[in-house]
């Protein structure tokens, strides 16, 4: 288009108002699609799918509820079951209960199935069997390992909590999968410590053969242990992870608000901008209509430059979100949020929310001063100079 | 006789503001011959740039016609009167009106942009242009950086970069200093023999109005005066405009 040199013309005209406008969109903007990724990971599956095939059973009343691990053989023996997992969440801390050493440390009854229920992971240093065969030992994820900067064979104590124990344990293995910021131990260890827990587990973690079975099963267990002392409830892992993302649910809404509202400031200052600049060119406009621009070309000429704006704006935003992402993820992986940094990476649909804001705010911070502008009679225009 | 380019029919021409009616012309008649240089007096609030308006499609009467050539302006729709304009009248404002961001080579190619010409005839146009009015040292100048009887001359040569046979101009001196005053009158008069521009032009001024050699003046929206110079190429004569301006 001829004419696009006078709308990059026009924005260069005033040009810090321009520069803060733009800079106005830019942080705003990396900040939604932060958010926006942020909200993705939250709502993603770290197991990429296979948690679909998988089943937790817990308590009927809390996770935080023990169930005997004499349920073991009888879930074991239904029909669809692949391979079962008794879980405990050990807690405790690392160091100190700081922030910055926030973990996740569990431990299970059944060193040797870990890897056949929790199948997405593989070892990548030291080796499965080290670790099974080891009553000390301790399996860890990468980030931890890089985290900390811990060595295969180096030993490490974790302050029980909910047991009023401490463990010191070797690294015998280290796995990678989506999510790499836990360890993992035997639960043999925590009962020879305190043997007063011996016989009970947190919860148990299966791996069903289809999708019927993970149906089917959950349903039979509970039915199974209905009337026991110790009743449970099953899902699988898909529906505890969304309940968990349901506990998120304001979380989302919050976040979803915090992004609509900054959507709207970015929309109010560019509105602004365009305005003011508007006004300022009444006279200049209507002679531009004199000289033969129609209405349409006056109505594109300011939505043109509404448009740059916000494209500038948006592109920087964009390019700083991408160019940073990776650094983000790093960040959160390393910390406690690790969990949630693994499900963080580039989401289309984020670059699409980040794309659909800049034309939104284009389009709607330059319609009122653009057709104000193309509607107004060329005469009245006109007398603004006198 | 010349034909008339400029014929004005019976036109009045009304604001409403809120419920008063304010009559600015009031039946107005006139015609303006092909390769006139005509000048319109009158006391301030007469009516003047509202007729100029009229005449030159920006806006239009509330009745009455007025046609300009073959083309009756006061019944085309705004999208056809905005091609019209741009083809047939150069506009010249009294405070110049450039746009701030362009150079005066800008500026000038600007209602070019408008047309088909490829970039090479939009340049050989613009280039023209300025060099009619004697501004081709200035091409790449921005309006900040000119004079104000330089300005005037770019928005000179914006009026005829698009080679219209009409000019209209709304006191092109009045915002001038009397010596760059003068260039534009020269030029304007350059422009109507030389070129055999058409021009109407708003006045306040008798020297300005003297230029002309015709000399109509307007009050309270009705035609007073319509004074002719006699023979062909006479001018009307500072004696005779100032004797019209004053009212006899
Ligand atoms: N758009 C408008 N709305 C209302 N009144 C107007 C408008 N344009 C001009 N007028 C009025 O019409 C009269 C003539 O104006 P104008 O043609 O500008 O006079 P002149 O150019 O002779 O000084 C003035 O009284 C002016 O206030
Ligand atoms: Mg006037």
């Amino acid at each position: 288009m001829k004419l696009l040199p006078l709308v990059l013309k026009n924005l260069l005209r005033k040009k810090t108002r321009s520069l803060l406008t733009i800079g106005s969109i830019v942080l705003p903007l990396f900040v939604i699609c932060i958010l926006g990724t942020l909200l993705r990971a939250l709502e993603a599956d770290p197991s990429g799918g296979k948690g679909m095939y998988r089943l937790i059973v817990r308590h009927k009343v809390s996770i935080t509820n023990w169930l005997p691990g004499a349920y073991d053989p009888k879930i074991r023996n239904l029909p669809g079951v692949v391979e079962t997992l008794r879980m405990n969440w050990f807690g405790g801390s690392y160091i100190d209960q700081s922030a910055k050493n926030q973990f996740a440390r569990f431990s299970t009854s059944d060193a040797d199935r870990l890897l056949k229920v929790f199948d997405e992971a593989t070892v990548v240093e030291g080796s499965e069997a080290e670790w099974v065969n080891d009553r000390s030992g301790l399996l860890v994820g990468r980030q931890l390992m890089k985290r900390y900067g811990w060595k295969l064979g180096q030993k490490v104590a974790f302050k029980g909590d909910i047991y009023p124990i401490t463990l010191e344990l070797t690294i015998r293995a280290v796995f990678s999968a989506a999510d790499e910021s836990g360890v993992y131990f035997h639960h043999q260890a925590v009962e020879e410590a305190l043997p007063r827990v011996k016989g009970f587990v947190g919860w148990y973690w299966l791996k069903t053969d289809s999708l019927a079975a993970a149906e089917r099963v959950p349903k039979q267990i509970d039915a199974m242990f209905e009337n026991s002392s110790y009743p449970t409830r099953s899902e699988t892992e898909k529906e505890f992870q969304a309940m968990w993302v349901s506990m998120l649910g304001n979380v989302k809404l919050l976040v979803g608000s915090i992004t609509t509202i900054i959507a709207i400031v970015i929309l109010l200052i560019a509105a602004n901008t365009m305005a003011m600049a508007a006004r300022e060119r009444v006279t200049e406009i209507a002679v531009l209509r004199v000289l033969g621009f129609t209405k349409e070309k006056i109505l594109g000429l300011v939505l043109g430059e509404s448009f740059a704006l916000s494209v500038f704006g948006g592109a920087l935003g964009l390019g700083l979100f991408v160019l940073l992402l990776p650094g983000f993820r790093e960040g959160l992986v390393n910390s406690p949020m690790g969990a949630f940094g693994a499900g963080v990476r580039l989401f289309p649909e984020v670059l699409l929310l980040g794309f659909g804001v800049t034309v939104a705010v284009g389009l709607f911070a330059g319609l009122v001063p653009a057709i104000r502008s193309a509607t107004r009679p060329i005469t009245e225009g006109l007398r603004q100079v006198a | 006789m010349a034909e008339p380019l400029i014929r004005i029919e019976n036109v009045v021409k009304q604001y409403t503001r809120d419920t008063q009616v304010l009559t600015v012309l009031d039946g107005l008649s006139l015609e303006v011959d092909k390769g006139e240089f005509v000048a319109l007096m009158g006391p301030s609030g007469s009516g003047k740039t509202t007729l100029l308006n009229l005449i030159a499609g920006i806006d239009r009467p509330t009745s009455g016609r007025i046609l300009v050539g073959a083309d009756e302006v006061s019944s085309m729709s705004e999208g056809a009167l905005a091609k019209w304009r741009s083809e047939n009248v150069g506009f010249i404002f009294q405070l110049y009106n450039l746009v701030p961001v362009l150079t005066a080579f800008e500026n000038v190619e600007l209602p070019l942009l408008l047309t088909r010409l490829s970039k090479a005839e939009r340049k050989k146009q613009a280039e023209t242009a300025l060099a009619v009015v004697a501004l081709s040292d200035r091409l790449d100048h921005y309006p900040r950086q000119l004079s104000g009887g330089q300005e005037q001359r770019v928005a000179i040569a914006r009026a005829i970069a698009t080679d219209p046979a009409l000019l209209v101009a709304d006191e092109p001196t009045g915002d001038l200093d009397s010596k760059s005053g003068e260039e534009i009158l020269v030029l304007l008069e350059r422009l109507h023999s030389e070129f055999g521009k058409t021009i109407v032009m708003v006045t306040h001024d008798p020297k300005a109005a003297a230029r002309a050699h015709r000399l109509v003046h307007l009050d309270k929206g009705v035609l007073k005066e319509d004074v002719r110079a006699k023979g062909e190429k006479g001018e009307i004569g500072v004696a005779a405009a100032a004797a019209i301006a004053a009212g006899k």
